[in-house]
């Protein structure tokens, strides 16, 4: 088991994906940022709730999208270039593979939801600083943002991994969760609200702090909840590779 | 310590089938391996061949019957990569992993020294400046090279060779047939499927035939070509099961 977290992390490690997701990840988030505290009015953008508003809808969000891309690569890529073969002959205990994968996309999925987090703070104080704007987050805020964002970037790794263990196919995995974080969940979020707080990317807002309408106010039952989307996705992604065939 | 049986069998193949759907690619085919031997598998383009190699290595799951290395199922042996080493697709690399990376990947998963990748390279001689570069920018051969490396990672007893000679360039072939017979010799086994059937006649002790996942020969190289050569007893053996 350990020699296949270490030889997971390696291919973490050895393609350039994850440097692209990180610089992807600092790019994205600094620009959406920046146009909230560029874009909106003052009115919108002066107090505490406002800030920490701005800065979880976009550190948050973004982040979770990236450490699930992060997840469903870990699976998919393998599958779109055969490696799943060569992987599965040193390791034919299925299980161990996607035990390890999840073990390390964890991880690396809590690093990609603290940068993107980190990035929103960053650049949102910035830009609100350059504008003029005082910057009224506590460092309990931020300290909530980071933590939360790198509790639910982890757990949406594991979603990830999952829903590519069972789709495959790398493209409807990622058309898949991106249609999910940014569409279905923001319909949800308007129309549905007692719903909405249930679904796992209002869970990770609810982790990172979020106060409004749709969120849930206790941390503790969005982190329980949010882990057992992660357990129920990597559980699944787990079974589906231990029952079907590799071409 | 590999806690190999090498009392057993290499390969022992018991009347193995596997549907997908409505379509059969291996129906009731039986066949064993002895220790010390190279085996050609041959066969049309879907034959079953590729279907079979992925049967006995675990990465499909039989519809009946059962395929067994060293006495029992891949998935059961205690370190597989020290007891099987394999070629399938000439293809299964990221393209943008060095091939040294390919290779410390898998010998981290299975417990090998990084040392031995360099042995491995070395062997398949498949130099430093290449092994650092990308796969993608690797031609055909170089892929095949690395692919042998990797099976040959594990210092395995038994190698499944899918269409190793596929892209080699002359001097490939002669080098892959003359590491064939020393890993024989040395009392491995190789189950090698190839379309190139002279290739075949010149490195393989026996020869399996199938055709629609059925066996239709098992024969040591002499006794099938009967004085033919192995291209007329194989196209004979094929029409006849085609008609």
């Amino acid at each position: 088991m350990i020699a296949q977290i270490r030889s997971e992390a390696y291919k973490l490690a050895t393609t350039r994906t994850n440097a692209g997701i990180a610089a992807a990840i600092v790019g994205l988030v600094s620009l959406a940022v920046l146009l909230h505290a560029f874009g909106l009015p003052v009115e919108k953008l002066g107090n505490q709730y406002q800030q920490r508003g701005i800065f979880i809808d976009v550190g948050v969000n973004l982040g979770i999208l990236f450490a699930a891309l992060l997840g469903a690569l870990s699976i998919t890529s393998e599958f779109r270039t055969g490696t799943i073969r060569p992987t599965l002959l040193v390791t034919p205990r299925r299980a161990q593979v996607i035990a390890a994968k999840t073990l390390c996309v964890l991880l690396a999925g809590a690093v990609t939801g603290v940068l993107a987090a980190g990035t929103a703070a960053g650049a949102g104080s910035i830009g609100l600083t350059i504008r003029g704007v005082t910057v009224e987050l506590t460092a309990g805020d931020v300290t909530r943002l980071l933590v939360g964002a790198g509790a639910a970037g982890a757990l949406w790794a594991a979603i990830g991994l999952g829903v590519g263990a069972v789709i495959r196919a790398q493209v409807p995995t990622i058309v898949g969760l991106f249609a999910w974080v940014l569409f279905i969940e923001n319909v949800l979020g308007g129309d549905l609200p007692s719903a909405h707080r249930f679904v796992p990317g209002a869970l990770a807002q609810a982790l990172g702090g979020q106060v409004r309408d749709g969120i849930l106010t206790s941390a503790a039952l969005a982190a329980v909840l949010l882990a057992g989307y992660a357990a129920v996705a990597a559980i699944t992604g787990m079974s589906a590779m231990l029952r079907r065939d590799v071409a | 310590m590999t806690g190999l049986d090498t009392a057993a069998d290499p390969v022992v193949v018991e009347r193995l089938t596997k549907r997908y759907g409505r379509t059969t690619a291996v129906e009731d085919l039986s066949f064993t391996l002895n220790a010390g031997t190279i085996t050609g598998f041959l066969g049309p383009n879907g034959a079953g061949k590729s279907t079979t190699l992925r049967l006995l290595l675990g990465l499909a799951a039989p519809t009946s019957g059962t395929a067994f290395v060293f006495g029992r199922p891949y998935a059961e042996l205690a370190s597989p990569a020290r007891a099987v080493g394999a070629i399938l697709e000439s293809g299964d690399f990221h393209p943008a992993r060095a091939g040294r990376g390919h290779l410390r990947m898998l010998a981290l998963a299975a417990g090998i020294g990084w040392e031995r990748v360099d042995e491995v390279l070395d062997r398949v001689e498949l130099g430093a400046a290449a092994a650092s570069r990308p796969v993608r920018t690797y031609s055909m051969g170089m892929r095949q090279r690395l692919g042998l490396a990797a099976a040959l990672l594990g210092n395995p007893r038994l190698l499944l060779l899918d269409e190793p000679i596929n892209g080699l360039d002359p001097t490939g072939v002669h080098w892959l047939r003359t590491a064939l017979r020393g890993f024989a010799a040395d009392g491995g086994t190789v189950l090698v499927s190839s379309h190139v059937l002279a290739e075949v006649a010149q490195t393989v002790d026996r020869v399996l035939i199938i055709n629609g996942g059925r066996l239709l020969a098992d024969a040591a190289i002499d006794e099938l070509a009967g004085g033919r050569n192995l291209e007329d007893a194989y196209l004979q053996l094929t029409a006849e099961a085609a008609s």
